[in-house]
């Protein structure tokens, strides 16, 4: 037996309160962790942005299409370039649901060329390369629709009307440290400017390019843009980052609320479990008395409390974690992947911000015990003697 | 035989906010080694604040009161812990056990002061139970004894130390007669067969009967 087992024991003792000062703390703790997990996912599309990818776009609005041969001028007159591919944004709804949203792209043949984290089978690759009405669509939206490869979809065009029939010929995957969403929808951009008007054909999206050396990419980005100075649709190129911190900054303000909401959220945490420890030292201190009277010191009876305080507080950060992952891995995080792959490509609880939850709900623990810890040590023997019953 | 307590010229006063209240006053006693001395006297009489002043749980106001060798008056507080650490027992009216620690451990906490091993620790342990009758229920929760078992736990914390004075506090005042009889006779054995001083306080004449001496108080003197 030792003083820290005492105290563990000690903090047990009025079993109902204990669980339900654990239970507080753990929700605290589940909250905590899945308001840091969107955060990091919301920021994953720039943090874990490719070094050496390249969007170019109309330099007035990324709505405007560029003509197609610049994919050529892409690819054949600005040195450094490794690849070079191109997307337009479809926008197609599923009639089933049309309340599902997803990126519903047209692309180039070598698109996953530029995209090597992508995990998909070559021979899902060969298939889409010889189907004129093949699809690759990410494994999130492909569990959310309940796809599988073979299958027959049509989606409902909003931007290209009409009814676009797809054979899913592959399903993607990427690793959780990689920022791709999983829920988008790639087919072939052929097969779309076959099927639109004529004042629409032979227009692309954007353009994306990976370059030899990620340390080159200021040269060839402002290349590309000098290319097409003189052009009537002028380009404005930026790395993979920059477009991605673009597109995501307007939410850092949500982003920077939603941090502080997690931290007053921990603090709650930790009155709640200050008034608990209180409590407890109120109605034990005839117990501090007797110990004092044994011999203990008064940083005796501190360690008591304070390690009582810590036993709770490690409960409800286990209990929290124990929560959060199944929580987030198994529900919210499959959610906003299905849901909302766009702004939340992959949510996953880092181990970054559940060892800062448990630390921060031990460190805190010990702080909401240092006034009731204070007090119990400056007790005087005889009087807290005297409250014994 | 020589002296354990000497107390001089001892006077103890407390304050409530400006107001003084002398409870002892000028009091000077002599305790021999060995002896098993009861305390009587009305409430207020200064009994328990006396009984603190020896334990040094308390402080003289003026006087001096050297127990067990040390001059408790001059020590500070961290010095009177070790002080009743290691010479002195307590055992008080309401037991005052762990709830959450079996009767083995309740006996073992005194020790955690101490440097001794976990296993000499449970080792003597053992035998403090072994001598108040209680062996067999080592590793029972407070709230499975009885009273009178309880108080005999108590006694083994208070003994497990090996203390040169043994302070009780009412030690009977919880308890029915039988239980009672029981535990004073506990306490005439330590002081017989383990030579323990033992100091006590009661308001049960059958109690201070058991011991060799009965001093009265009243109002902050000794009669």
């Amino acid at each position: 037996m030792t003083l820290l087992e005492v105290a563990a024991k000690n903090a047990l003792r009025n079993k109902f309160r204990t669980t339900m000062t654990i239970l507080g703390g753990a929700v605290a703790v589940l909250a905590f962790v899945l308001i840091r997990t969107i955060i990091v996912a919301w920021n994953k599309g720039v943090d874990y942005a490719a070094k050496d990818r390249l969007a170019t776009r109309d330099k007035v609005s990324m709505v405007i299409s560029l003509p197609k041969h610049y994919i050529d001028d892409v690819r054949t007159k600005i040195p450094g370039v490794k690849a070079a591919s191109y997307l337009s944004w479809a926008g197609a709804k599923w009639p089933k649901d049309p309340n599902v949203f997803f990126a519903n792209m047209a692309a180039d043949e070598n698109v996953f060329d530029l995209y090597p984290e992508m995990e998909i089978s070559p021979d899902a690759i060969e298939r889409w390369h010889h189907d004129k009405q093949g699809a690759i669509v990410g494994a999130a939206l492909a569990h959310k629709l309940g796809w599988k490869v073979g299958d027959k979809v049509v989606l409902a065009g909003s931007i290209y009307p009409g009814d676009w029939q797809y054979t899913i010929d592959g399903i993607y995957g990427a690793p959780p440290q990689t920022a791709l969403d999983q829920s988008s929808f790639f087919f072939h951009w052929s097969y779309l400017n076959d099927g639109v008007k004529a004042g629409m054909k032979d227009k692309i999206g954007w353009i994306v390019t990976r370059v030899d050396d990620p340390s080159k990419s200021a040269a060839v980005t402002a290349a590309i843009d000098k290319l097409f100075d003189d052009q009537d649709t002028q380009t404005t190129t930026m790395s993979e980052h920059a477009m991605n911190q673009g597109f995501l900054g307007g939410a850092s303000a949500i982003l920077a609320a939603l941090g502080i909401v997690s931290i007053i959220i921990m603090v709650i945490m930790m009155l709640i479990l200050g008034n608990t420890i209180a409590m407890a030292v109120r109605e034990r201190t005839s117990e501090y008395g007797v110990l004092r009277a044994l011999g203990f010191q008064p940083g005796h009876v501190r360690l008591f409390v304070i390690g009582e305080a810590l036993t709770v507080s490690l409960l409800a950060g286990l209990v929290g974690l124990g929560l959060s992952y199944p929580f987030i891995e198994f529900g919210m995080g499959r959610w906003l992947e299905e849901n909302m792959g766009n702004f939340f490509p992959a949510v996953h609880v880092s181990p970054v911000t559940a060892a800062t939850a448990f630390a921060a709900t031990l460190v805190l623990g010990g702080l909401a015990s240092l006034l009731p810890a204070i007090q119990a040590g400056r007790l005087q023997v005889t009087d807290a003697l005297r409250r014994i019953a | 035989m020589s002296s354990i307590v000497e107390l001089q010229g001892v006077s103890k006063t407390f304050y409530r906010g400006k107001e003084s209240v002398p409870v002892l006053e000028n009091l000077s006693l002599e305790v021999p080694e060995g002896a098993y001395e009861a305390f009587m006297g009305p409430s207020g009489s200064g009994k328990s604040t006396l009984l603190n002043l020896i334990a040094g749980l308390d402080k003289p106001t003026s006087g001096s009161a050297k127990v067990a060798g040390s001059e408790l008056s001059q020590m500070s507080d961290g010095q009177l812990a070790r002080f009743r650490s290691q010479k002195i027992g307590f055992v008080f009216q309401s037991y005052n056990l762990l709830p959450v620690l079996t009767a083995l451990e309740n006996v073992e906490l005194p020790l955690l002061l101490t440097s001794l091993s976990g296993s000499d620790r449970k080792k003597r342990s053992q035998t403090a139970l072994r001598i108040v009758g209680l062996e067999e229920r080592m590793d029972h929760y407070p709230r499975q004894l009885s009273g009178g078992q309880e108080q005999r736990v108590a006694i083994a914390r208070a003994i497990v130390n090996d203390p040169t004075i043994l302070v009780c506090d009412e030690p009977t005042g919880d308890l029915d007669r039988k239980a009672a009889d029981e535990i004073l006779a506990l306490l005439e054995k330590l002081n017989k067969e383990f030579k323990k001083t033992i100091l006590m306080v009661t308001h049960d004449p059958a109690a201070a009967e058991r011991a060799g001496i009965i001093r009265k108080l009243n109002k902050g003197q000794l009669q």
